[in-house]
């Protein structure tokens, strides 16, 4: 038994594929799942959206951007408070702002005033975005924040795992505090959201909107209470995974540029309304991101090629499935 | 479905539109029109080719009439540009700008400085040097942090004879051309490879990486340090990576698969360079007892670099320009305005841009006039004392460059001093960490050895 912290250990440090080693195979591919799990996350809000209400949100970086400030500043404010509170926070913040936004502008959308509404959905969620991102700008400024790391990790040394405050190493192989209770987090609140839209009679309210608002409607569901329900959780879920990130990437008004595009790759690959699709869309952009970095034969362009490794996953699934992996509704 | 299918469209469009904003330089066409005249004299014809101005320039010949003299000022204020060198530049320009309107302006005018963001973007570098010369009618201007805005820059320039200096970008072809408009007080790429060379060899340094930018002036400046390295007999590997991005994770890993590096030079600039260096020191690749780490030189504005990169105590960075100790007074009564702004000493940047502003000042007044000929003469005669040092440009039209110096010497600033501080205490402020090399200024005996106290 006492062997086996040795073996594993060995396997993982002494095994070779082509010319990487294993653990350098390994550790790629974890971070890319670590990271992966926070593009679902914000993917899942994003085809939440789409799924009940029918439109994209172009705003879904700012909130990813504004989940972020808030725990900064609540963070910077109340330097004892739990830093899960001050992620619940920016929950709260970024589902407010967005089913106000909802009840104002998108509903006149859903109750028919609106002569094109999928041009009119697009314009209106970039106008948000733009307001947001400047109003930050000038609240704010420009210059880069970042939140402390969340918990410091115990130190210790349990067979292949050793930790000090800033670092897990498994088997030697690094991750970072901060980033490890990113992914956990985000790991956490995908369960979260899954169990509710499965489990609770909200959530199965949600589903029966997304497959049909008149049937829905008929059976008692409000179908425009469930928009602003949607439209709030999936800013929710932008907010929340720029909240698990304050503490990993330098944070500035347009932080959330990337983290969009990426969530539009996602949710396309994954198919457009379906829950598992932009989870597992997240994961394989994440990991394919990962694995094409640390691959790719130029060392010196590995990673300024970095978004593209996702988007030929992308291209090539579209080809073989044009409706995504998924390609259902919720 | 074909809803679905729209949106799918017109999100992968997005994308590939928001992935499209970070493709490469776009070469910039100059357009000279050459007039062909024909000439008679006392029946003698002749055939006389003259280039034409560009038509909608406007910028003032004379001084007659004019109100105040305008000049024009180019800064990074977004994204991906490196707001925090841009709003240092900013402010120093703007202190500039108050010292010298109290002492009577330029020409007996008020200065009237008109700011450009160009976000590091060679397209909005030329768009600005287009908005200063046909609609803003600007004397001259000054500034710029980004190479990747200013090659662009320096056509626009040329194109329109408007007596340009540059404050802190690093191409050496910017001067290296030399056109006869521009001007250079910052260190070129060539320059600052050299020092960080000679800084990697006192070190012992056998392999060294290289993270770049890949932009006009991450990608000349890796290659002009891996050269000089070469020469030295250092080995070093260079990684790419775009202005904005935020997971070093991979890339990270993948530099310790390979050997272990003594020492890692990040030239990435701005925000981005926080990034990499808090992941790497997070993940335990720089600095440690092994691998030295050398800062982007951002690192010297400490308030943004310890939220930032809360473990990057022991880095070093460079600081081209002069530290606390080696002030002059124009530099201390340059710091005391700035100080009121941002509560550091200036950092390498700042001084630049505000010496840029007072030279160019200083030259319109020696010129007597807005001509751009006598602007550009009198640039070339500068000789006058800077927050930098003494400021002259040894090599213009009247001394040209000997076949022995580099292009890039034409009208650029010879001695700027380049040199290494190490921060050694967590939180340290910029003005308490150590000057490493070169020795002449050592405050504390050299590198501090990682985990160790001076």
């Amino acid at each position: 038994m006492g062997r086996r912290p040795d073996f594993l250990q060995g396997l993982i440090m002494d095994c070779q594929i082509f010319d990487f080693s294993c653990e350098f195979l390994v550790r790629l591919i974890l971070n890319g799942l670590l990271i992966g799990s926070i593009y679902a996350l914000m993917a899942l809000g994003l085809t939440l959206i789409f799924s009940i209400l029918g439109i994209v949100s172009f705003a879904h970086g700012v909130m990813y951007m504004i989940g972020g400030y808030v725990v900064y500043f609540i963070l910077l404010t109340y330097g004892n408070l739990n830093p899960l509170l001050a992620i619940l926070a920016a929950g709260i913040v970024t589902f407010i702002i967005g089913s106000i936004f909802e009840r104002l502008f998108l509903q006149p959308m859903a109750k028919g005033k609106i002569e094109r509404p999928v041009e009119y959905a697009i314009l209106v969620t970039f106008g948000l975005a733009f307001f947001l991102e400047y109003t930050v700008i000038g609240i704010i400024g420009p210059f880069p924040k970042k939140a402390a790391r969340f918990f410091d990790l115990p130190e210790l040394e349990v067979g292949i795992v050793e930790t000090t405050s800033a670092t897990l190493r498994l088997a030697d192989i690094p991750f970072p505090a901060s980033r490890l209770t990113a992914g956990l987090i985000a790991l956490i609140l995908i369960i979260i959201t899954i169990a509710f839209i499965y489990k609770t009679w909200t959530g199965r309210g949600l589903q029966a909107v997304s497959q049909d608002r008149q049937a829905a409607a008929v059976a008692g569901i409000n179908p425009l209470n469930m928009n602003t329900l949607a439209f709030g959780l999936g800013n929710l879920l932008a907010g929340m995974s720029g909240a698990v990130l304050v503490t990993v990437f330098s944070w500035v008004p347009w932080v959330g540029t990337a983290a969009a595009s990426k969530s539009f790759v996602i949710i396309v690959l994954g198919g457009m309304g379906s829950l598992p699709g932009a989870l597992v869309g997240g994961l394989i952009i994440g990991v394919v991101e990962s694995l094409g970095t640390g691959l790719f034969p130029d060392p010196n362009r590995a990673l300024a090629y970095k978004d593209a490794y996702g988007l030929i996953i992308f291209a090539l699934v579209l080809l073989i499935r044009p409706t995504g992996l998924f390609g259902r509704e919720l | 479905m074909h809803r679905k299918i729209l949106w799918a469209l017109a999100i992968t469009a997005v994308a590939l539109l928001a992935g499209a904003c970070t493709t490469p330089t776009p070469e910039t066409i100059i357009e000279q029109v050459v007039v062909t005249e024909i000439v008679e004299v006392e029946g003698e014809t002749t055939i006389v080719e003259v280039t034409a101005e560009p038509t909608g320039k406007c910028s003032p010949t004379d001084v007659a009439g004019l109100e105040e003299i305008k000049i024009g000022v180019t800064v990074p204020l977004s994204a991906p540009g490196s707001v925090t060198g841009g709003r240092a530049m900013q402010t120093a320009i703007n202190i500039a700008v108050d010292e010298v309107n109290a002492g009577g302006g330029v020409l007996g005018l008020p200065v009237d400085v008109v700011f450009y963001d160009t976000s590091a973007l060679p397209e909005r570098g030329t768009a600005a040097m287009e908005y200063f010369a046909t609609q803003e009618c600007v004397v001259a201007v000054v500034g710029e942090y980004h190479s990747a805005a200013g090659v662009a820059m320096k056509e626009i320039s040329n194109k329109y004879h408007i007596p340009t200096v540059f404050s802190e970008t690093w191409n050496d072809t910017i001067t290296g051309v030399g056109y006869p408009e521009v001007f250079r007080v910052a260190p070129t790429s060539s320059i600052v490879a050299e020092a960080d060379a000679n800084f990697i060899e006192s070190l012992g340094a056998e392999f060294v990486v290289i993270m770049t930018e890949s932009t006009d002036y991450g990608i000349p400046a890796a290659e002009a340090t891996t050269e000089k390295l070469a020469e030295r007999g250092i080995e070093s590997e260079t990684y790419q990576a775009d202005l904005g991005t935020q997971d070093f994770a991979s890339v990270i890993a993948r530099i310790q698969e390979g050997p272990t590096p003594d020492v890692v030079l990040v030239l990435v600039t701005g925000e981005t360079s926080y990034n990499f260096e808090q992941q790497a020191a997070e993940a335990g690749l720089m600095p440690t007892a092994d691998t030295v780490c050398i800062a982007n030189q951002v690192a010297a504005n400490s308030n943004d670099y310890w939220t930032n990169v809360p473990d990057g105590n022991y880095c070093t960075f460079r600081q081209v320009g002069l530290v606390p100790s080696l002030a002059n007074d124009v530099t201390k009564a340059f710091e005391a305005e700035y100080r009121k702004h941002f509560d550091t000493f200036p950092e390498s940047y700042a001084l630049e841009a505000y010496d840029s502003l007072r030279l160019m000042a200083d030259a319109i007044n020696r010129a007597g006039s807005v001509d751009a000929d006598a602007i550009i003469t009198a640039l070339e005669a500068t000789d006058i004392e800077g927050a930098l040092g003494r400021l002259y440009f040894p090599y213009g039209s009247d001394n040209p460059v000997p076949d022995d110096m580099p292009d890039y010497m034409w009208h650029q600033w010879p001695d700027p001093a380049v040199l290494f501080l190490q921060y050694f205490e967590d939180g340290q402020s910029r003005d308490d960490a150590a000057v490493v090399y070169p020795e002449t200024y050592w405050t504390h005996g050299g590198i501090v050895p990682f985990g160790a106290t001076p």
